[in-house]
């Protein structure tokens, strides 16, 4: 027995100092210029992986900078905890991309206060005080897809027909946003019926599929679906394809992804898509200039972009799909 | 030999001190040569990071070491929350006044009944001598009745005084502090009566209670209000930005509320016939019940406490990330659950304590901010998590020999042997057992 545990706690000791070892080695490789923090809200949704992949993609082209980027698991408290963990790294400039405004808001002041200049990247804090906020425009989305679609539905003035409309999470600005900007062009036109009342799909394409399908039930003419993004759209897509009506339902959703949306298009899934570009590699590139010296803007709004069949095809192949 | 007895029984200990110590070797330097993870700032950070899953652990290791589990606690946690931020913002009568005003009116008229009664019930036992058996020891419908339903009405006017002005403006900090853990406390109550009076599994009556509070918390905060944003000094009462400070520039206040619970509660749990009464019925529920103890009462306490401590939770979670929302506890349980069980708590019941769940919780928020600070991949860490879960249970309950033999690997049937012989005495917890250990 004795030796047992003799081998016991020789074994612990060895595994203490092997963990030791190997955590102590990798402390102290850092050499680059500049250590910039990334928090991001979580990995596991299509939007948020391209995002990654931009921010990376734009670190590898600047050697002298150490890209650290945290995964808050979609929670608020994770997110909290990353980014107050960035904070005692020391970096030297901090992009942080929120679950919600209230909740990041006090820990961006923390790094505010503790002279870290802070990228805010798609969703605001409340506070003034970050150095920039990188991120695109939804309301302005949602007029581009508004105009869209009144134009599908028999152009301004005449355009008429059923429209469903599928939510993104009620509680999230995005969603509003990209309501209202659609409601500003299509409310326009007397012709346009909407019929269902606020529903929510949360952004997933199995309740948006689930929402349609009973829409569909209810209601003998549909003329337009528009998703508050694409595999919303696409969930629509499916349910009206398994009742023979996709042919008669024109969709449009929202994001853009190279991999989802344009693709849907470019099958004839979806009629038309608008991008919603990752601030990504543009919140990455002026965190740089301002770290080189250089002045930035407090704001930089990302443009859009409308893609249908025509122009689809040629966005994949830049994308090297 | 009594050194590496003593070695084992405080091995969480040395657990503890171990991944301190990796934290503080390992830790990555910062441009002006300080050790990142030793820094007071970081050492803070853990501390008010882990303070709200620690609470909720406080009072699930009560709920399992009576046999039970609570896993309602994240979705209590979350109507606590959002009837706090909404009291705290918005003035008038909100779904957060009709719920929580009457809720603590409720409690005060119980508590109130409750206790008089408890004390007029003592009171009369110790006068009866020891020799009288509890059954014999009756109060007349003065003192039975009567005087425990004044005190409680009354406590119940006291409350609804104190309240009923503040529903207008908006709420202050002791405010919320009294109605979020009354709300917590009752539905606690509640997911207790069931299971006692039901007889149901708590698994099951929890687990439902999990959805319907979930559910509403969602009817609660209103369907366009998914987050509920506390602004102190703008839109909520600048005094509650105390909840998320540092008291006397020491200790933050979130982990000041955790280590008071873990002393008090550890206390009641060790030092008062209540406690014992926990761990009696943990060790064998029908043998506790048979030597008189109010088994029931006793469960539906732990599960209100459990409810009580979750709704502290939430105002301290209002107050640190500067919102009230319906997912504000999602997937705690699950975190309070392994840090519990970490600790040394068994999952059958009967044995455990509350340091070995403050060790637990310790050691969960230094292994993730070690991880973080050395920036692993965040889905390694799951998987890290996991395996030391698993790891640290198996030391716990000293069956990692056990695993050896049956994986007929070196070491394993020496191993195998020795915890058969030695493993019932060592069950016996340290703390005072009445009614029968675990067989």
């Amino acid at each position: 027995m004795k030796r047992r545990d003799m081998l016991k706690l020789a074994a612990v000791g060895a595994a203490l100092l092997t963990t030791t070892a190997l955590l102590t080695s990798g402390a102290y490789a850092q050499t680059k210029k500049w250590k910039i923090g990334f928090s991001q809200v979580t990995t596991i949704e299509p939007w948020r992986a391209q995002f990654n992949k931009d921010i990376i993609a734009e670190a590898a082209k600047h050697p002298e900078v150490e890209l650290i980027i945290t995964d808050g698991e979609d929670k608020t408290e994770k997110q909290v905890a990353d980014v107050e963990n960035l904070i005692r790294q020391e970096v030297d400039a901090l992009l942080v991309s929120p679950k919600e405004s209230a909740g990041l808001t006090g820990v961006v002041q923390q790094a505010i206060d503790a002279k870290i200049p802070v990228f805010v990247l798609d969703r605001n804090v409340d506070t003034k005080d970050y150095t920039q906020f990188v991120g695109g425009d939804n309301k302005l989305i949602g007029r581009a897809a508004g105009e869209y679609a009144v134009e599908l539905l028999g152009g301004k003035g005449k355009a008429a027909g059923n429209v469903v409309e599928i939510w993104g999470g009620m509680g999230t600005q995005p969603a509003h946003d990209r309501h209202d900007g659609f409601h500003e062009f299509t409310d326009k036109e007397s012709g346009i019926k909407y019929l269902l009342d606020q529903q929510s799909g949360d952004w997933k394409q199995d309740q948006a599929y689930n929402l349609m399908a009973n829409a569909l039930k209810t209601n003998e003419k549909i003329d337009l679906v528009y998703g508050h993004n694409d595999p919303m759209a696409y969930g629509a897509y499916l349910a009206a394809k398994d009742v023979g009506r996709e042919k008669d339902i024109k969709f449009i959703g929202i994001d853009g992804l190279p991999n989802e949306g344009v693709q849907m298009v470019n099958k004839g899934e979806l009629t038309a898509t608008f991008t919603y570009v990752t601030p990504g590699a543009e919140g990455l590139r002026q965190a740089i200039k301002f770290l080189n010296g250089e002045k930035v803007e407090k704001t930089i709004t990302l443009p859009t972009e409308k893609i249908t069949k025509e122009n689809a095809a040629k966005v994949l192949k830049d994308n090297g799909l | 030999m009594t050194a590496l007895k003593l070695l084992s029984r405080t091995k969480l200990y040395w657990g503890l001190i171990a991944i301190f110590l990796i934290g503080v070797l390992g830790s990555p330097v910062s441009s002006k040569g300080n050790n990142i993870f030793l820094s007071y700032g970081n050492l803070l950070d853990v501390l008010r990071q882990v303070s709200t899953t620690g609470l909720i652990a406080t009072g699930m290791t009560a709920v399992i070491i009576t046999g039970g589990i609570d896993l309602s606690v994240g979705s209590l946690m979350a109507i606590c929350s959002v009837v706090c931020a909404m009291l705290l913002t918005v003035p008038g009568v909100t779904p957060g006044v009709v719920l929580g005003v009457p809720t603590v009116a409720l409690v005060a008229l119980c508590l109130g009944f409750v206790v008089t009664r408890f004390i007029f019930l003592n009171l009369e036992k110790s006068r009866a001598g020891p020799d009288a058996a509890a059954r014999d020891v009756r109060l007349d419908n003065i003192r039975g009745l009567v005087t425990p339903a004044i005190v409680g009405v009354v406590l119940c006017c006291l409350s609804l005084w104190y309240l009923l002005p503040q529903i207008e403006p908006k709420f202050g900090v002791l405010g919320v502090l009294l109605v979020a853990p009354c709300v917590g406390l009752l539905f606690g109550a509640i997911n207790g009566f069931i299971i006692v009076a039901g007889r149901l599994q708590p698994f099951i009556v929890t687990l439902a209670m999990m959805v319907t509070a979930l559910g509403i918390a969602r009817l609660t905060a209103g369907q366009n209000n998914a987050v509920l944003p506390v602004y102190t000094g703008s839109n909520a009462t600048a005094d509650f930005e105390l909840l998320r400070s540092l008291v006397f520039g020491v200790i933050p206040m979130p982990g000041l509320f955790f280590l008071g619970a873990i002393l008090i509660y550890g206390a009641v749990l060790r030092f008062t016939p209540f406690g014992r009464y926990v761990y009696a019925i943990g060790g064998n529920e029908e043998a506790a019940r048979l030597s008189g103890i109010a088994a029931g009462r006793v469960k539906i306490a732990t599960y209100a406490v459990s409810g009580l401590l979750a709704g502290i939770a939430a105002v301290l979670y209002v107050a640190q990330y500067r919102q009230g929302k319906p997912d504000a506890g999602a997937g705690l349980e699950l975190d309070a659950i392994a840090a519990v069980v970490i600790g040394g708590t068994s999952l059958m019941g009967g044995r455990g304590s509350l340091i070995g769940t403050f060790c637990g919780v310790l050691i969960f928020g230094l292994l993730s901010n070690i991880l973080q600070l050395h920036n692993i991949n965040s889905n390694l860490q799951l998987v890290l998590k996991g395996m030391i879960i698993i790891g640290t249970v198996l030391v716990q309950e000293r069956n990692a020999g056990d695993l050896l033999a049956y994986l007929r690997l070196p070491g394993g049937q020496a191993a195998r042997k020795e915890t058969a012989a030695s493993k019932r005495p060592s069950q016996e917890t340290p703390s005072l057992n009445l009614g029968g250990n675990k067989k």
